[in-house]
């Protein structure tokens, strides 16, 4: 393995985007960033732009005017990235999503406009569930190998 | 002690250790944790020998986690962790006891296909004698019929037992399509009263 | 002026120890910083059942991060001034580097003795912070136009306490050549000198490397990433690097020019060591005691210090130089 894809095991930045739902998983996403389990311990750190990010975190279901921004947040993300969706809403659409009939203002959960690669399911999850998650992502990073392409937006 | 000496034991004990867990580290399983409280609800399991199939935890399940997939011999029970709130009304509505609230929550998914997404349980139909289509998991038959008789006044109970072994293994639509055909007590409830 | 040969050698030298020094400098601001926020920050010694997975230690995290940046995707935004765009990471990273040059380290000389040094490592320090105030004008994002106004604004009130610092000191040694002002005796007065424009140079540092209550540029959630919104990959690492050998020439520059003499000879190296750790632990104190200020408190408060400090420190000098 060389230098480069260890610094980006080592060092993964997350990007966490609130799509909509009830902001229990936010705050459980930032209980897992604060002192109690802090993840900079292992370089995991929370960044304000998605351009600097690696790991995209989704919470709460999609309501139909937040799509567009969705697929413009994911496309801002520098490759290799990996989504990880955290809370029932995210995984599932769980209470707000209905297939018939269909519900008026939620799409459902971000899987279906963008690529999640890992799911972390709960109402809401623990922060150590959402810590397990992110270090699967990290593994799936890891897996996919750098790029070094030039993007035009 | 005077108080700014106790601010600055606090504030000195506070800072000798950091107060972060070692978490993803399992050295310790027992430290491993922060905590897990009592009753803490994770993901439900199901006790696939207790379970009759009886759609109680379909009726009440808020966010519709609950599906029940009924394909020729065999009825599926299955819970979508992804949708699954944790709220425990399957576990209360359940007559069997069968589902449990378990504490476990650390586990995460890869694909929506995959196996672990789910809590699924097979039961094996009951066939109609008339028409053969499959209308009951053959545990609740028999768990329906013990229940009957376990509750059953015994002045009635010889006449409902005759009753049953002329219905059973008859689906509902065939037993009111051949309600005149069978030779039943229709009017034993009434005797009940009488006596 | 020492030997061209050595000279040579030493400027080879210099890059991969103020890099180095630059990452341990920002491991233990972040390290100390996580530690007064009672959390353990980057792990010193990796758990020995995580370490296969993800490394033994991760002293080296701010390397780490930069050179995740180098394996990653570069997105260049069409409204982006192309070419300022793209080339100012590089401008800034290279006069960050020729900064380091002109500063002596224990043992190390540089280009430190050449005539008037202090001027020009005091312009290539400020040419590096103006390349990264350039790129995200260039950007073309609004965000990285907000965070650039308060950088140019924050940038001109520490650069004034900056000049008045190191001028001070310059006008009490008679000399603007940093070797030699690094090689001053001590007396009373001149330790007085010392913690005034050391004071101002200390909070000059605090303003160019955005330590907290000066933070307001690079705000983060409030202005999105400030300056740095569009960058990303490549050019996102170039800028860290910068950033990197800015910190350590900073902090060379500080105890070069306030502690005489520890960075003459190489037998002042532990000394010199401990120094910088002193100030970084310094700089970390400030940062986690402070929250961030508005641009115009900001503005304020560096004129309402910075004047009265630099005036008394100016006096003294003009003691020092007239009557001792």
């Amino acid at each position: 393995m060389g230098i480069i894809d260890r610094a980006r095991v080592y060092s993964p930045w997350l990007y966490h985007l609130h799509c909509g739902g009830c902001n229990g998983c936010d705050i459980e996403t930032l209980a897992a960033l604060a002192p109690r389990f802090d993840a900079e311990r292992f370089g995991i750190q929370l960044v304000a732009s998605p351009r600097h990010a690696d790991i995209l975190v989704t919470t709460g279901c999609v309501p139909k005017q937040f799509i567009p921004m969705v697929k413009r947040v994911y496309e801002q993300v520098p490759e290799p990235k990996v989504v990880v969706a955290i809370g029932g809403c995210a995984c599932g659409g769980s209470l707000f999503y209905e297939e018939e009939p269909e519900n008026y203002a939620i799409l459902g959960s971000p899987d279906l406009m963008i690529p999640v690669d890992v799911y972390v399911p709960g109402c809401a999850p623990k922060p150590e569930q959402i810590i397990n998650g992110i270090v699967q992502g990290i593994l799936k990073l890891a897996a996919k190998g750098s790029s070094r392409k030039r993007r035009e937006v | 002690m005077s108080i700014p000496a106790k601010i600055l034991k606090q504030v000195l004990s506070r800072y000798s250790s950091p107060m972060t867990l070692k978490y993803p580290s399992g050295v310790d399983p027992s430290k491993k944790y922060s905590q897990i409280p009592e009753g803490l609800r994770g993901v439900p399991e199901r006790d696939a020998e207790k379970c009759v199939g009886c759609r109680a935890c379909f009726m009440v399940c808020s966010g519709r986690a609950t599906r029940i997939i009924d394909l020729g011999d065999k009825r599926t029970i299955s819970i979508f962790l992804f949708r699954c709130t944790y709220c425990a009304h399957c576990q209360e509505s359940c007559p069997e006891e069968a589902l449990k609230m378990t504490s476990k929550f650390e586990f995460t998914i890869g694909e929506r296909e995959d196996k672990g997404a789910y809590v699924d349980t097979d039961l094996e139909m009951l066939r109609c004698k008339s028409c053969n289509t499959a209308f009951l998991p053959k545990k609740m038959e028999k768990r329906v019929f013990e229940r009957l008789q376990e509750k059953m006044n015994p002045l009635v109970k010889e006449v409902v037992l005759s009753d049953y072994k002329k219905l059973e293994g008859y689906c509902p639509e065939c037993r009111r399509a051949r309600s005149t055909n069978f030779d039943t007590h229709t009017k034993k409830w009434l005797w009940l009263e009488v006596k | 002026m020492a030997d061209p040969v050595i000279t040579t050698i030493e400027i080879i030298l210099i890059i991969p120890v103020a890099l180095i020094l630059g990452v341990l400098f920002l491991f233990l601001f972040r390290k100390l910083n996580a530690r007064f926020q009672w959390r353990v920050g980057p792990v010193i010694r990796m758990y020995s059942d995580l370490a296969p997975l993800i490394g033994k230690t991760r002293i080296w995290q701010p390397l780490y991060d930069i050179l995740k940046l180098f394996g990653k995707d570069t997105i260049i935004t069409d409204v982006a001034h192309r070419r300022l765009f793209m080339y100012s990471p590089y401008f800034s990273l290279l006069f960050a580097i020729a900064a380091a040059f002109f500063i002596p380290f224990p043992g190390m000389e540089l280009l430190s003795s050449v005539p008037y040094s202090l001027v020009i490592a005091s312009y290539l320090i400020i040419s590096s912070i103006l390349f990264t105030i350039l790129g995200p004008v260039a950007s073309g994002s609004p965000w990285g136009a907000i965070g650039a106004r308060r950088e140019v604004e924050l940038f001109l009130v520490s650069e004034l306490s900056f000049v008045l610092s190191i001028f001070s000191i310059a006008l009490s040694s008679g000399t603007l050549v940093i070797s030699e002002i690094a090689d001053r005796g001590w007396s009373a007065p001149s330790i007085l000198l010392s913690l005034t424009s050391g004071l101002l140079l200390f909070v000059a540092m605090l303003g160019k490397l955005h330590i907290k209550p000066f933070d307001m540029p690079e705000a983060e959630a409030e202005i999105v990433a400030g300056p740095y919104t569009e960058y990303s990959g490549k050019l996102l690492g170039i800028y860290f690097l910068s950033k990197t050998f800015l910190t350590y020439v900073l902090v060379a520059l500080f105890i070069a020019l306030i502690l005489p003499p520890v960075s003459t000879s190489i037998f002042w190296l532990p000394a010199w060591a401990v120094a910088a750790t002193a100030l970084v632990f310094l700089l970390t104190v400030v940062q986690v005691l402070n929250p961030r200020y508005r641009i115009n408190n900001a503005l304020y408060w560096y004129v309402k210090v910075v004047i009265p400090v630099g005036l008394v420190s100016f006096i003294i000098a003009f003691f020092i130089r007239v009557v001792v």
